[in-house]
């Protein structure tokens, strides 16, 4: 009954693919874009691992890996409104959408926090070559990030209303979501682990 | 409405077993950071970059498995979503490589 | 499929439209990537000295490429036009259709105007100041790829007006990949900043990623642009799909 209540519900149902498949198009360019981002950064940075290594040890990894598990919590609660919003518990859906903007919200205090300390400290965009690239990537994520709000005003609109409500739309909304998160797992391990 | 809340409480744990791993994962970095210090200044290490690399794929392959519920879309996107994963690190190891080669 | 009466092909003023695009594009290439070599951009670290040198190297050029511009680059709005009609054939508020046309028509001055007239009054003024050539080039250089905000938010309205749409007058994956463009268009702002490394205005992330971007879009919709008039049945309804004979042939067969 527990563990095995979703693979039997799929035994009946036919394989689909999770929201608009037009989203995937989305996921799948933007990480190719990310991914060329993310490339540019580790060859130059493979270049001057000296210079990079100094000014890395300025990142506060214990931020980092707070940042990563608050995003994550916010994916997994975006996940459980899929899951209900599919059990046709739309108040619990909502509330879920709502948990996953406050765990956005945190996230991008967090970031708020982090950014202010190290220009206070004096690294910059312009400062130095790894800080280029460490504001570069947590900004453009950033915007990914803003851009999830408006996606999740969407779905808790669509939710408010049964005229409205599409177990489609909400997936699809859900896909964004979690590609912002994606990003983040990748961008935290390249910026604050790498070495 | 019983079997309504048993199928949420099923629903609950697979996902919060998901987020569990993830989170796991993640701590493992401050050990695998905490292991390749040896007091003094960071060094460049290139097992730490590869394992580093290595792990978030994991993560993000996980992430598209079961948070985006890829695990029950057709074989198109299940490949699709492997192939992207596989491909992302061919590049980033790639592009890794080829910068220590240069310099 | 309705067609006003006294008219043979009222599709033939859209291919019309459609082909001025292909002209324009390609003559956009040609004149920026082949005979002026404005892109990919010159260096952005140049002094004085090296920025006239750059003028005067590139004299001819810049020359034969800008008047072509300053005659035919008018042709892009075209492309403007057929865009709007799109959006204007969707179930949307016209409102998003205006907002598009003058977006774009403004953005023509800065993102593409611009570096044409700075770029040839260097050519044509090799006896002024180095300093003066010298602050036409970062001009020239900087009005091309650092003003994107009017682009950025032109896709954004296109990208809102497809994912609105119910008329189906563009796949929605389309509508994302507009998003997609938005995106890089905020990368280009760091040209500002610097003026070496991959955030300069020839960087690797600031140009190259971008570029690759924009061409995929570009080509994308002036392909999918060409399907729309082909799907077009001048109702007001959503549009029909692709005619299955039309799948892969070219539209001078589907017109004729």
């Amino acid at each position: 009954m527990t563990t095995t209540q979703p693979v039997t519900a799929t035994a009946k149902e036919p394989r689909r693919v999770p929201g608009q498949p037009d989203m995937w198009v989305f996921v799948l360019f933007e990480s190719l874009v990310f991914t060329s981002y993310f490339g540019v950064y580790l060859y130059y940075r493979a270049q001057r691992e000296e210079a990079f290594l100094q000014a890395q040890s300025h990142l506060d990894l214990w931020l980092g890996v707070l940042g990563t598990i608050v995003l994550l919590t916010s994916s997994w609660s975006v996940a459980r409104c899929v899951q209900t919003a599919r059990a046709g518990q739309y108040r619990a859906a909502t509330r879920d959408a709502f948990l996953t903007a406050g765990f956005g919200v945190a996230f991008l205090a967090l970031k708020i926090v982090e950014w202010t300390g190290h220009v206070q400290a004096g690294h910059t965009f312009t400062s130095d070559d790894f800080f280029q690239h460490y504001f570069f990537l947590t900004a453009i994520h950033c915007v990914h990030l803003l851009i999830g709000f408006v996606v999740l005003g969407v779905l808790v609109h669509q939710l408010a209303s049964p005229d409205r409500r599409s177990q489609e739309t909400v997936e699809t909304c859900a896909t964004y979501w979690h590609t912002v998160d994606f990003f983040w797992v990748l961008i935290f391990a390249l910026l604050y682990v790498v070495r | 409405m019983k079997t309504a809340l048993n199928k949420k409480t099923a629903i609950d744990k697979r996902l919060l077993a998901v987020w569990a791993v993830l989170s796991a994962i993640t701590l493992i970095y401050l050990w695998i950071d905490r292991s390749a210090d040896d007091g003094g200044a960071p060094t460049a290490s290139t097992a730490v970059t590869v394992s580093a690399i290595i792990l978030a794929l994991v993560k993000v392959r996980i992430i598209m498995r079961e948070f985006m519920e890829v695990r029950h879309a057709p074989a198109l996107l299940r490949r699709l979503t492997d192939l992207w994963v596989v491909l992302m690190a061919a590049s980033l190891l790639g592009m890794y490589f080829v910068g220590k080669a240069v310099a | 499929m309705k067609r006003p009466a006294g008219r043979d092909d009222p599709k033939r003023e859209l291919w019309l439209a459609w082909y001025a695009i292909l002209v324009f594009y390609n003559l956009y290439t040609v004149v920026f990537f082949i005979l002026t070599r404005t892109q990919p951009p010159g260096k952005p670290w140049y002094g004085a000295g090296d920025a006239s040198g750059w003028f005067a190297h590139h004299h001819d050029g810049l020359l034969v490429g800008f008047a072509l511009i300053f005659v035919l680059g008018g042709l892009s709005a075209t492309s403007i036009a057929l865009i709007t009609y799109s959006i204007r054939r969707m179930s949307v508020s016209r409102a998003f259709a205006y907002s598009y046309l003058i977006l774009y028509s403004v953005s023509a001055v800065p993102g593409f105007l611009f570096i044409c007239v700075a770029m040839t009054a260097g050519a044509m003024r090799p006896d002024r100041d180095p300093a003066l050539q010298q602050w036409l080039y970062d001009l020239g250089f900087l009005s091309f790829s650092g003003t994107m905000g009017v682009f950025l938010v032109g896709s954004l309205i296109w990208m809102a007006a497809i994912l609105l749409d119910k008329n189906r007058v563009f796949p929605k994956w389309f509508g994302y990949l507009n998003l997609c463009n938005a995106l890089t268009e905020v990368v280009v702002a760091p040209s500002w900043m610097f003026d070496r490394g991959v955030f300069a205005w020839n960087g690797l992330i600031a140009w190259w990623i971008n570029v690759v971007v924009f061409g995929l879009y570009t080509g994308v919709f002036i392909n999918l642009l060409r399907n729309v008039i082909i799907r077009e049945d001048f109702g007001t309804g959503p549009l029909p799909g692709l005619p299955k004979r039309a799948r892969g042939h070219a539209p001078a067969e589907v017109v004729s």
